[in-house]
């Protein structure tokens, strides 16, 4: 697997003022995104609640193992069978949530709040300091994200953390790029110019207007490398640079299941897979459908 | 020695699984693997030009001092030959060495073959011979029998075709290794002109055996050519040349067994036995001479009490380890070594003796009131695992739940993949680890080989288990020549180890073996490591 630079979403920056609207508002302008918008925002939320209920909703322990009950088929007592030491499946997908969505919270999370904080400061300050940060966001550019996540597991020791903080540090880069190329289209638009001339201060102008501005395009950028760095931190759970057994994760499931594949054994590696494709795409239309959103407002 | 890094290869190799698919909630507690081991397969019936082999990884080097893994083995067997040789059958007969001599149990007198060639033509000599044995055993070329030489105080020419070995304590089983791959004997020229490229696939090596290194494409495929002026008519090969093929995938490697791409291979998946009993070739096992065991490795903590040591041993499920991790492809052990590795002894009194220990049942109350005699309840041990193959996460998860069904606090430490040899080889990564899953097996027919690992000191005595009895036990033992008496005192190590837990036997896995339609005539069993075991392959029609 390599590392692949999140796709940057198509789209502009919204008018200034903000537009202030009530929840009921927002939900409908969603579901204006078409029926897979909203089928892809309904999964997320599922998601979510999975990973904050898990232990109410798991029928098992998720590492509770039964060896006399080793690869067992799908049945009313384990609907997705059982993995080799005889876990339920079922039970370790639905703790896998909470990994699974934890460490690309915190990578896109913390890349996000970075990247604009190093793209905001470029774009408004220009001259060298722009040279400087882009200069340095373009050699981090040089380390694809899995190397460096490989990297830090070599020095830190395999878990969750050493490949999350891996991947911040990837990640920081492409948003601060995007973010600092979004901030200078912003930079240009005249309610700008009429803040300076108001003798608003450079830091009340960004964080009240500029950053405030420019967030939904970041926002949907960032909805867009959440699937991505699940998927990645999911292949280096897989290959056992992430999080660890007997943990419930859905990479370290798919590495546990590819065994039992030789004979056919499907379900303890089919169900962590469908589990990270499904999120992966609901990721990624929620992101586009956001992208989209904020390109027909900016028209 | 025991050869445990190899084990992390074993384990990668021998994954396992069960049916599954099915409606009722029994997964494959209830199966029982069908399986023999034997030591032959059908002669071949003739000559064969080309045979493809499969290894699961490609080896790094051909250099036996570096073959201590499966794939370079199974390779290096058939090109580079030791003073002796150990058969299919486990006896031992002369090779390179037409004879030896033990004057004094210091001292060791090996008297050479005449006449034999290198694959470059030129005529092995006793200088050969030591520069081959300094090789294996100088600490700078970090071979991985070094330690099989440490009684060994200096290694001599003292005529053409004669060598000897004085020793600075008696040690019967460095004259046993040398029937294995530490004997290997390379050509002092090629070795000196070759430097720290030998065995690596531009230069490769050059010694006697049935086959020579015709061709090694890096990262694809190494073929061997028959050796014509091969010394041993009765080991003249049958195939032309063998290629073997290196696939990583088990299912691929499955797919093309059964495809017949490949004519065959050792050490197959053991989720993949099923299918591979349906395809037109035939799947065989074989016996290893070792064990899975659960190796203490610290004293330190609550591993230290021998009640806890035994409690843990009550409490795990190995038949259950069996079944799920292993596909029920192997037996419940009684003790650290399996009868296979007292092939010093008749088979059947091997057997009657193992047969007659007591069986390691699990006793999960037994190990409760074991835990609150030794007032260990509540303190913690820390188990190494690894996602390396799932027979060791199975079994690294079933002691874990043994360990906590009793009291103990677990944590299971997670060590990546290409990090798990490391364990074996570098005492430091052990610190903060009570306990890990480790296998192997013998490089001779001693049981000793295997006990003798445990004396104070010695290098894979990974807890530092120190016990003075054993260890003159042991040392009484190396200064035995005869086999008999040798055993004895073996049964008595045996005794202790059992007695004391410096290690938690778990259970034993065949060898496995797949020919397809077109060949026959290899064993299956572990002699295949140090064996010319591809002289024997041949057509099977």
């Amino acid at each position: 697997m390599t590392a692949a630079a999140p796709p940057l979403v198509q789209g502009g920056t919204p008018e200034s003022p903000r537009m202030r609207r009530g929840a009921p508002a927002r939900i409908r302008a969603l579901a204006a995104n078409g029926p897979l918008f909203t089928v892809a925002v309904v999964v997320l939320v599922l998601l979510v609640l999975t990973a904050i209920f898990a232990p109410l909703l798991a029928p098992y322990d998720p590492e509770q193992i039964n060896l006399k009950n080793s690869l067992a088929g799908s049945s009313p007592n384990h609907w997705l069978g059982t993995d080799q030491s005889g876990r339920d499946t079922f039970s370790r997908l639905l703790y896998g949530a909470r990994t699974g969505l934890l460490g690309p919270l915190l990578v896109v999370g913390v890349s996000t709040l970075l990247g604009i904080v190093m793209g905001v400061v470029a774009a408004w300050r220009g001259g060298w300091v722009d040279s400087l940060l882009s200069r340095s966001m373009d050699m981090l550019f040089a380390f694809p994200a899995m190397l460096l996540a490989m990297l830090c597991v070599a020095v830190y020791g395999a878990g969750l953390t050493a490949p999350v903080i891996a991947m911040m540090v990837a990640y920081t880069p492409y948003v601060g790029r995007f973010v600092r190329s979004v901030a200078r289209q912003e930079q240009s638009r005249p309610y700008i110019e009429a803040y300076k001339v108001q003798g608003w201060s450079a830091w009340s102008i960004c964080t009240k207007h500029l950053i405030p501005n420019i967030v939904p395009t970041v926002f949907a950028q960032a909805a867009i490398s959440f699937g991505y760095a699940l998927i990645e931190l999911a292949g280096l759970s897989y290959l056992g640079f992430g999080v660890q057994e007997p943990t419930a994760d859905w990479g370290v499931m798919v590495n546990a299941g590819q065994s039992p594949l030789v004979k056919d054994v499907m379900l303890p590696a089919f169900a962590p897979a469908t589990a990270i494709v499904i999120a992966v795409v609901a990721f990624g239309i929620v992101g586009e459908g956001l992208a989209d959103r904020v390109a027909k407002r900016e028209r | 020695m025991l050869r445990t890094a190899a084990i992390s290869a074993v384990v990668a190799l021998t994954a396992v699984g069960c049916s599954g698919g099915d409606n009722s909630d029994n997964g494959s507690g209830s199966s029982t693997a069908d399986f023999k081991t034997q030591v032959d397969t059908p002669a071949a019936k003739g000559p064969i030009d080309h045979v493809k082999w499969s290894l699961y990884a490609e080896p790094q080097s051909l250099d036996p001092a570096y073959a201590f893994d499966y794939p370079p083995s199974t390779v290096v067997s058939n090109v580079c030959e030791s003073l002796f040789r150990v058969n299919p059958d486990l006896k031992i007969t002369p090779a390179l060495a037409k004879s030896s001599a033990n004057p004094d149990p210091l001292t060791w007198v090996y008297t050479l073959r005449e006449g034999v060639k290198f694959h470059d033509g030129t005529t092995m000599t006793a200088d050969d011979v030591v520069a081959s044995l300094e090789h294996q055993r100088d600490p700078a070329v970090g071979g991985s029998y070094s330690t099989v030489f440490k009684n060994v105080d200096t290694i001599k020419a003292t005529a053409p075709l004669e060598v000897t070995i004085k020793l600075k304590r008696p040690d019967v089983l460095l004259n046993e290794e040398l029937a294995a791959t530490p004997g290997s004997i390379e050509s002092k020229a090629f070795l000196e002109k070759a430097g720290k490229d030998y065995g690596n696939p531009a230069v490769g090596v050059n010694c006697t055996g049935p086959f020579s290194l015709k061709e090694w494409k890096a990262g694809t495929s190494i073929t061997l050519k028959k050796n014509d002026a091969y010394w041993d008519s009765t080991l003249m090969p049958k195939a032309n040349e063998i290629e073997f093929v290196f696939i990583q995938d088990p299912a691929a490697r499955a797919n093309a067994l059964l495809t017949g791409d490949v004519d065959g291979g050792y050490l197959l998946p053991t989720t993949a036995y099923d299918k591979l009993k349906t395809g037109d070739g035939h799947l065989y096992f074989g016996d290893i001479t070792g064990s899975y065991s659960a190796a203490v490795t610290s004293l330190k903590g609550a591993l230290g009490d021998v009640r806890v040591r035994r409690a843990l041993s009550m409490a795990i499920d190995r038949q259950g380890i069996v079944q799920a991790g292993v596909n029920g492809y192997g037996t419940v052990s009684k003790a650290g070594a399996p009868p296979a590795a007292w092939a010093t002894t008749p088979a059947d009194q091997a057997k009657a003796k193992y047969d007659a220990l007591p069986p390691l049942v699990q006793d999960v109350e037994g190990a409760k009131n074991l835990i609150k005699e030794a007032g260990a309840g509540g303190k913690k041990i820390v188990i190494a695992t690894s996602p390396l193959a799932p027979e060791l996460t199975v079994s690294c998860n079933a002691i874990a739940d043994a360990a906590k069904a009793i009291g103990l606090q677990v944590e299971l430490k997670t060590i990546a993949p290409d990090a798990y040899t490391a364990l074996f080889t570098d005492p430091s990564q052990r610190d903060g680890i009570d306990l890990l899953v480790t296998s192997g097996y013998d490089l001779t027919p001693d049981p000793l080989e295997f006990y003798q690992t445990f004396q104070t000191g010695e290098f894979a005595n990974y807890g530092s288990w120190s016990n003075p009895e054993y260890d003159a036990i042991a040392q009484q033992a190396l200064g035995t020549n005869d086999p008999g008496t040798r055993a004895e005192l073996t049964y008595k190590l045996q005794e202790i180890t059992l007695r004391e837990m410096p290690g938690i036997p778990l259970w034993d896995s065949p060898l496995s073996l797949y020919l397809g339609k077109r060949v026959t005539g290899v064993t299956p069993n572990i002699t295949q490591m140090t064996y010319p075991w591809a002289a024997l392959l041949g057509s099977a029609s």
